[in-house]
């Protein structure tokens, strides 16, 4: 909220306290103050009259001979490029050396014109465009006729010496957005009294009424009319208009301005009706109508059954707590008014008002809710108001509708209670003298303190608040710093937490980078998603199409992320990112990892380790084998998952004891090119399975004592005959004597016949208790030689 | 001088004049072979007579060790010479770079959350979780932000259907741990996680942030507790010697409510750019859990308290790292990832 210093000093005594200083405090007891801004800047400024008026030829400028202090004598030339400038006008002038928000007024010859200063308009003194007319932007500030030449305190004889401060209210302090409950706030903060207006009871005067209010629902709980048969519209004073202006609002006249100044004053707002356009003499708060209105800013809006509406005799007048309607506007016509201070329901108004996209000053403050008393305050500060400033009379009886009871709120709390929440030991005195300047009205038992807490401070329930508003305004600097005194606890990871950091450690380890990336993807995304974890979850209200849904994959953002880095000149990208994915009901962990080139390079000392399918599959069988899965549990397939988006044969499936745990392979070139990417191998993992799988303990194996033999062959076989067939041939043969089997070389080309390969296998023999005779492992070896030609029509390479 | 005599210093002459092993070689074949001078010499021997054969023997023997000896000595000296000169051979340029073997780099988010993580492990807390996508329920029932509460407009919500939505805060799993432990004491947790709300990406706001939570409920829990708590934790994340300072504020499950700040680690509180003159920056949110919020999952109010805080991880790591844009987290730009190629 835009809080006026000046508007607040009628309220407490802020002598010695400069706006900084107030801002610095306020902020420390938890109103935020985020900005200070004076109403208006300038040095040097003075008021002056135009005493001659030249018109320079060929140029829009005037020449002018401004006097600028008490004896006619006291004149200066100033050039004025105002079309309002004319003789005997009475004027700002900046003289040379006046530091305006624009820069410094020097004096220079204009058109070789004379020029010591500038006649200003008022936004060039950094007043809001907003609180000025079109007339005043469009030319310099006209002053009134009787303005004192030569003064030289212009803002102070315009009102405008006033400070803003720029407040942040928190939800729980929207009663501060009342001047009055503001002023009680501060009062609080700085230990000074706060006078409010003597306003009590002014409202308890009228002749008897035959107006008639009523509600139809319980969206309305209470409302408060008072008929006011004379009134004089017409301006408002000055300093009412500067205050309004310094909370951001406009003046219109001195009936409306006073509505609006009243319930920046009590948090209450107000609407005031033009009695003659209320004919019926009764008004109704309804809220089962559909119709279209206009309301006072002459825009028509659509009203739906559940908006609370205004009516008289049957018809609308009033969207109820947000906008009067422009029918029942107060003008200069207006004789006589009717007031309105109503509780509407702070959903209710809420919902219309962002429907109908008009947040107004009094939608708002229904919004965040009212206080109980409010609805009198208001009314009693608006016939106070009407009678001194728009000549009112001809009052009628208040009437009341609804429920306008007030139960004082009573909270009670416990010294030793508060010290032991809060962790102090504050005395008794200190406490009280807290609450007692929040108007709280402690009463000490022994240990308990009873507080009585004023209607506005709706935030007060329990003893919790107390203790909240001790601590604020006492202030933190007394708070030690200890640490919990409670049974030892054990702090550690779950499984499953230890599990992806060791993930994360392998990944790092490969050279990957790990990313994040967004949760919200497009349609698009969601229509290629690789093995969703089930149907995707659509947002009610996106932002965006771009992020519509909650990704069921990971596959398109990552490859999105390459293509970015691709984009910006980073080659060789190599990722991994572990994120949740979400199907409906269904919550997928899971794990990407994408290589762009090579995983490893250096062309100086020639080393280079492929990004390719292979590197894939090693990265994901070391992967498994240190997260205690040994390589018999795991199987490779061919893919036949979302085959449009990897290359049919530079992609498999990967299971972990027969449950799926992934895809991984070459991109297809087709999906590729969607991402500007030409060759990209990607794997997304299932995480979940992993988790659940029961990981090998880790145990020692006796390093062997007897020497192990290697025996290479080099068989030709066809070309479709795979490793694993090789290998599991060989482990067909079931001796103990074979330790292990490698394949070191694949062959195809020259020497080797169209259409076969020739594939080099090292087998290692060994046994634990001896060493091996050459004629036990020939033994083997004729078996496994004659097996393989057997099953795989394996010939030795000649 | 005799014939043994001769050969001897023909031989060391020839032992001394080998410049490399191959001449050595050839001395030793010449002078030791089975058909040098020195065996030539031996075979003299039979056609002497019989008493002057031992005294001649003995005499080619001296030789033959002499020259024997020589040999070795001289081969010696030249192996020490040729290794020297194969070490020289193979000098390298040790000043070429050294064989790149890239390591991996963590996200720098990640990176933040393993720190906390670690830290308030070594206090004795557990490391919660829960889903992203969560019920209204859990998002803000639990946590005292009842339907058409104000304070629902702070969080702005990506909403999938009435009670489900997108969490806006971690505060979500500090609720469904709160009504799992059925009003049972100690609580000392910390959840991390991906929050959500309607924002629009800029350098300083993101529709996706990361934000990591702490709670402690018990017996006799306070305010000062929470300030002691914080204060370890932030000198363990900025360094020692740093100071910690409450301002109050407003959450809907909290009370009191604090806004943190934490004495700027770049100028030590004398005021500079990051802090913007002010000594001090804002890191965080915490307050005493609201009695409310205990009481709707199931504890006695009277009896525990406990604290809550809640760290926005981004705003760590910018502050940490010199971050100036939110983006960069979500963009994934390999020249930010690899700056953080080590833990602080």
């Amino acid at each position: 909220m835009r809080l006026s210093y000046k508007w607040l000093s009628e309220y407490v005594d802020l002598s010695g306290i400069t706006p900084e200083e107030l801002a610095e405090k306020m902020t420390t007891a938890g109103l935020e103050v985020e900005g200070i801004e004076p109403m208006a800047k300038g040095s040097n400024l003075v008021i002056g009259e135009v005493m001659e008026c030249e018109d320079i030829p060929e140029t829009h400028l005037h020449a002018t001979v401004t006097r600028i202090g008490p004896n006619p004598e006291d004149v200066t030339k100033i050039v004025c490029g105002a079309p309002n400038c004319r003789k005997g006008l009475k004027v700002i002038a900046a003289l040379p050396g006046a530091e305006l928000p624009g820069g410094t007024i020097t004096a220079k010859p204009l058109r070789g014109y004379e020029s010591n200063g500038m006649l200003c308009a008022l936004y060039e003194l950094g007043v809001d465009k907003k609180n000025l007319t079109e007339y005043q932007l469009s030319g310099i500030e006209e002053l009134p006729a009787d303005a004192p030449v030569g003064e030289r305190n212009v803002f102070e004889y315009l009102g405008l010496d006033d400070t803003i401060l720029d407040v942040s209210l928190t939800p729980n302090r929207a009663d501060c957005s009342a001047m009055w409950n503001m002023a009680k706030e501060v009062g609080a903060i700085l230990h000074r009294e706060v006078r409010w207006p003597d306003y009590e009871g002014k409202a308890d005067v009228g002749t008897p009424t035959s107006f008639k209010v009523a509600s139809k629902t319980e969206k309305c709980p209470a409302f408060t009319g008072k008929v006011v048969n004379h009134v004089k519209v017409g301006p408002s004073p000055k300093w009412m208009v500067n205050y309004l202006h310094a909370a951001g609002m406009n003046s219109i006249n001195n009936v409306v301005d006073i509505s609006n100044f009243v319930m920046l004053e009590t948090g209450q707002p107000l609407h005031y009706y033009n009695l003659a356009k209320l004919p019926a003499g009764d008004i109704t708060v309804v809220d089962d109508r559909e119709l279209t209105m206009t309301a006072l800013d002459g825009e028509q809006f659509d009203i739906k059954k559940g908006d609370l509406l205004i009516t008289t005799g049957g018809e609308a007048t009033g969207i109820a707590g947000i906008m009067g309607g422009e029918e029942s506007m107060i003008d200069e016509t207006t004789e006589g008014i009717f007031i309105e201070a109503a509780n509407f329901n702070a959903v209710s108004i809420r919902r219309t008002s962002i429907r109908l996209n008009l947040i107004t000053e009094a939608a708002q403050r229904f919004t965040k809710g009212i206080e109980p008393l409010s609805m009198k305050k208001a009314v009693d500060r608006s016939v106070q108001l009407l009678e001194k400033y728009a000549d009112a009379s001809g009052f009628e009886e208040t009437i009341l509708c609804g429920d306008h009871s007030y139960q004082p709120v009573v909270v009670k709390e416990t010294l030793s209670h508060c010290n032991d929440l809060l962790g102090t030991d504050f005395s008794m005195d200190q406490v009280t003298e807290a609450l007692k300047w929040l108007d709280f009205k402690p009463e000490v038992s022994g240990d308990e303190i009873i507080c009585h807490i004023p209607s506005y401070r709706t935030d007060i329930e329990r003893p919790a608040d107390i203790d909240e508003e001790v601590i604020r305004l006492i202030g933190f600097d007394s708070l030690k710093s200890t640490l919990p005194y409670m049974a030892a606890t054990v702090g550690r990871l779950t499984p499953v937490q230890n599990t992806r950091r060791r993930i994360r450690e392998i990944m790092r380890a490969y050279g990957l980078n790990e990313i994040v990336t967004y949760t919200l993807v497009s349609q698009d995304y969601i229509d290629n998603a690789f093995h969703p974890a089930g149907e995707a979850i659509a947002l009610a209200m996106p932002m965006s199409d771009a992020r519509k849904y909650i990704r069921s994959s990971l596959i398109n953002s990552v490859l999105e992320c390459v293509q970015y880095n691709e984009a910006h000149q980073n080659s060789d990208n190599t990722f991994f990112e572990i994120s949740k994915v979400y199907g409906k009901d269904k919550e997928e962990e899971r794990l990407a990892v994408a290589f762009d080139g090579v995983l490893q390079q250096d062309p100086l000392h020639k080393t280079v380790e492929k990004g390719d399918f292979y590197a894939m599959k090693g990265l994901i069988m070391n992967l498994l084998s240190r997260l205690g899965f040994n390589e018999n549990r795991i199987q490779f397939a061919e893919n036949t998952i979302d085959t449009d988006k990897f290359h049919p044969y530079r992609s498999a499936a990967v299971s972990l004891d027969k449950n799926l745990i992934g895809v991984f392979g070459e991109i297809h070139p087709a999906y590729a090119k969607k991402f500007d990417l030409k060759r990209v191998v990607y794997g997304e993992f299932f995480l979940d399975p992993i988790f659940a799988a029961k990981a090998a303990r880790l145990r020692f194996t006796a390093i062997d004592r007897y020497p192990a033999v290697e025996r290479d062959i080099a068989l030709v076989v066809d070309r479709d005959v795979t490793a694993q067939a090789l290998l599991s041939t060989i482990r067909r043969v079931s001796s103990k004597l074979v330790r292990k089997t490698d394949v070191f070389d694949v062959y195809e080309g020259e020497h080797i016949e169209a259409g076969k390969k020739s594939v080099a296998l090292r087998i290692t023999y060994q046994a634990p208790d001896h060493t091996l005779k050459e004629e036990e492992i020939t033994s083997v070896h004729e078996r496994i030689l004659a097996l393989l030609k057997e099953k795989l029509h394996a010939e030795l390479r000649g | 001088m005799d014939k043994i005599t001769e050969v001897q210093n023909q031989a060391l002459e020839a032992i001394a004049a080998a410049a490399d092993l191959d001449a050595l070689q050839q001395a030793r074949i010449r002078y030791l072979g089975k058909k040098g001078d020195i065996q030539a010499l031996m075979s003299e021997m039979k056609s002497l007579p019989k008493e002057e054969k031992p005294a001649f023997g003995q005499k080619v023997n001296v030789c033959k060790q002499v020259v024997s000896e020589a040999l070795e000595k001289r081969q010696a000296e030249l192996q020490e010479e040729a290794l020297a000169a194969r070490l020289v051979e193979e000098k390298i340029d040790i000043t070429l770079p050294g064989t790149k073997h890239t390591l991996g780099t963590m996200h720098p988010l990640f990176m933040i959350q393993q720190e906390i993580e670690d830290l308030f492990i070594g206090m004795g807390y557990k490391v919660a979780e829960g889903p992203e996508v969560e019920l209204d329920h859990y998002n803000f029932e639990l946590a005292n932000i009842p339907k058409d509460h104000p304070a629902r407009d702070m969080q702005d919500t990506f909403y999938v259907d009435p009670n489900t939505l997108l969490r806006t805060h971690t505060t979500a799993m500090q609720m469904r741990e709160l009504e799992k432990a059925e009003g049972k004491t100690p609580i000392k947790l910390i959840c991390p996680g991906k929050v959500y709300r309607r924002d629009d990406d800029d350098a300083t706001h993101s529709h996706q942030f990361m934000q990591c939570e702490g709670l402690v409920v018990g017996e006799h829990i306070t305010l000062a507790d929470l300030k002691g708590t914080l204060e370890h934790m932030a000198n363990t994340m900025f360094g020692n010697g740093r100071q910690i300072r409450f301002r109050p504020s407003y959450f809907p499950f909290t009370e009191p409510s604090v806004e943190v700040d934490v004495s700027c680690p770049f100028c030590n509180g004398k005021g500079c750019s990051v802090c913007k003159g002010s000594g001090w920056i804002e890191i965080l949110g915490a307050g005493m859990v609201h009695p409310h919020v205990l009481e709707m999952n199931g504890f006695d109010s009277e009896k525990c308290t406990g604290f809550a805080f809640g760290i926005g991880l981004e705003r760590i790591a910018m502050l940490k790292y010199g971050i100036d844009d939110i983006r960069n987290f979500y963009i994934n730009d390999v020249r930010f990832l690899k700056n953080f190629d080590r833990f602080d």
